[in-house]
């Protein structure tokens, strides 16, 4: 059966914004996705061209104006990765991940547990008592990674969820990511700017083209996995980069 | 090792406290007693001392004292609440915000104390008509504070709530009223100042009841050193609630920049 194997299928997707005084704005037209459950997927594409928009609307944030989104999970839960890691001030690291439970009236000891474990393996257990305002902008994202896996969706959503850290703490990010991937076997939808970024990560690369949005080519990345730093030195890395920035002109 | 720093330091602000106004006091007394100013224009600082304790001894001051700050909680908590509730429903609710709206500038430019007699005429010279007064004073800093609040509220949070599904209900509990809490706690600093003056200022209007009360039966007795206390005394009880809001606002809003040390 489909369902089973693919998280999300979007058949024909496309969001126009109607304009008053000028013509309709096409954010979107005929978007047509498989993603596969466990799969790995970046959206990528020249500023403007509704990848933000596209992951807002398989996220349920905006309503697409024509086509359909079938989920894998009937009540399609999907944990979702801002760019900003949007944490509440008032709560501590802990309080934070743990808020979906709290919202969702799942704090069963399992679930509870299962925290712990995420926050150890994205590094924060010893931090679980800070305010974000104490945090550096990297531990502040991890956390908000932790949060959209606290109540176990099978499908996650992250919206250039690096994109205002440094180089550094970027590539550190990813691999943590990687790692967190590995473990959770989570479908990820992972939008960013980086050409880099995205082949490093993926199992495919969505690249979009702008006026109207829409999709110009799914590359798939056959880079070997597990994936760690020898990966950046890699030819065939650099060549996917190539081929990718050609594709984006 | 810090620690016994900030010690020193509030020792010392205090020092400079006691100091300003122990200057100033002095200058007072020297000029009471220097130039022979009569009682009634202007008591020396020990008669007004002496007056001061005298309204606490006699007994006298204890029931007006609680009757102002009666008055104050009251209407403090009732504008406030209002305050909160119509800044959410404004926020929340279009018609409410056109429906209500031109009512409630009215009622903010509107000279508060000129409705004072009318409210005397509709709720009497009893407690109501002051507390209206207060209310009134209260309700539209804290409901623009509480606006101002909501507004303010990351549109990402906002996204963040309805990934999660949450009800209407939680989304107020648990996100809105705490980032509506700096802004809504500026205004209630505001709201509380307001209601000490709107409560003085109907009782210096009506009633037997209350520091204003005191005030005014002074000035027209001519007893300038009760009326100075009465003065003193109505200072103390505004910095006393306002404190009460301050340290609630320490309390809950431990988590804000503006509290970091």
């Amino acid at each position: 059966m489909e369902s089973t194997k693919y998280s999300v299928v979007t058949k024909n997707l496309g969001k126009v914004y109607k304009n008053l005084l000028k013509d309709d704005t096409v954010a979107l037209t005929d978007i047509n996705l498989e993603i596969e459950n466990g799969e790995f997927v970046s959206i990528i594409g020249p500023s403007g061209c509704g990848k933000s928009t596209l992951l807002k609307i398989i996220g349920g944030l905006e309503k697409p104006t024509s086509g359909e989104i079938i989920y894998s999970d009937p009540e399609n839960k999907l944990g979702f990765v801002f760019q900003d890691s949007v944490l509440l001030p008032w709560k501590n690291v802990r309080e934070n991940a743990e808020f979906p439970l709290v919202i969702q009236k799942k704090r069963s000891p399992e679930n509870e547990k299962r925290l712990d474990e995420l926050l150890e393996l994205a590094g924060l257990t010893e931090f679980s008592t800070a305010l974000p305002r104490e945090l550096s902008g990297g531990m502040k994202q991890r956390v908000s990674i932790v949060r959209a896996l606290s109540y176990d969706a099978p499908l996650l959503l992250m919206d250039e969820p690096f994109g205002a850290l440094d180089a550094l703490t970027r590539d550190h990010l990813n691999l943590q990511l990687l790692k967190i991937w590995s473990k959770t076997g989570k479908t990820i939808l992972f939008v960013t700017h980086s050409i880099e970024e995205a082949t490093f990560l993926s199992d495919r690369v969505l690249v979009m083209a702008t006026r109207p949005g829409r999709i110009r080519e799914i590359v798939t990345i056959d880079l070997p996995r597990p994936r760690n730093e020898d990966t950046r030195n890699n030819p065939r890395f650099a060549e996917l980069n190539k081929y990718l920035r050609e594709l984006i002109g | 090792m810090k620690r016994h720093g900030k010690t020193a330091n509030f020792l010392r602000s205090i020092g400079e406290y006691v100091l300003s106004i122990g200057f100033f006091i002095l200058i007072w007394f020297l000029y009471t007693k220097l130039n022979d100013v009569p009682t009634y224009i202007l008591p020396s600082p020990d008669q007004v001392w002496s007056s001061f304790i005298g309204l606490f001894t006699s007994g006298l001051v204890w029931g007006h004292l609680w009757a102002t700050t009666y008055e104050v909680m009251l209407g403090f908590l009732i504008g406030s609440f209002l305050g909160i509730v119509l800044g959410y429903l404004f926020i929340k609710t279009d018609w409410i915000k056109t429906a209500l709206m031109p009512y409630l500038i009215f009622f903010q430019t509107a000279p508060k104390i000129a409705l004072v007699p009318l409210f005397i005429v509709w709720f009497g010279i009893g407690v109501v008509s002051k507390i209206i007064l207060i209310i009134s004073m209260v309700v539209f800093p804290v409901l623009a504070g509480m606006m101002l609040g909501l507004e303010s509220i990351p549109s990402d949070v906002k996204n963040l709530m309805k990934v999660l599904k949450a009800n209407r209900w939680q989304i107020f509990s648990q996100v809105e009223f705490q980032y509506a809490l700096p802004s809504l706690f500026s205004s209630l600093k505001i709201g509380i100042v307001q209601a000490v003056i709107g409560a003085i200022v109907a009782e210096w209007m009506s009633g037997k009841q209350g520091l204003g009360y005191i005030l005014t039966y002074a000035s027209s007795t001519y007893e300038t050193p009760m009326l100075i206390a009465g003065i003193l005394l109505t200072i103390l009880l505004g910095i006393a609630t306002y404190e009460m809001v301050h340290i609630a606002e320490n309390k809950m809003l431990y988590w804000h920049e503006s509290k970091k040390e």
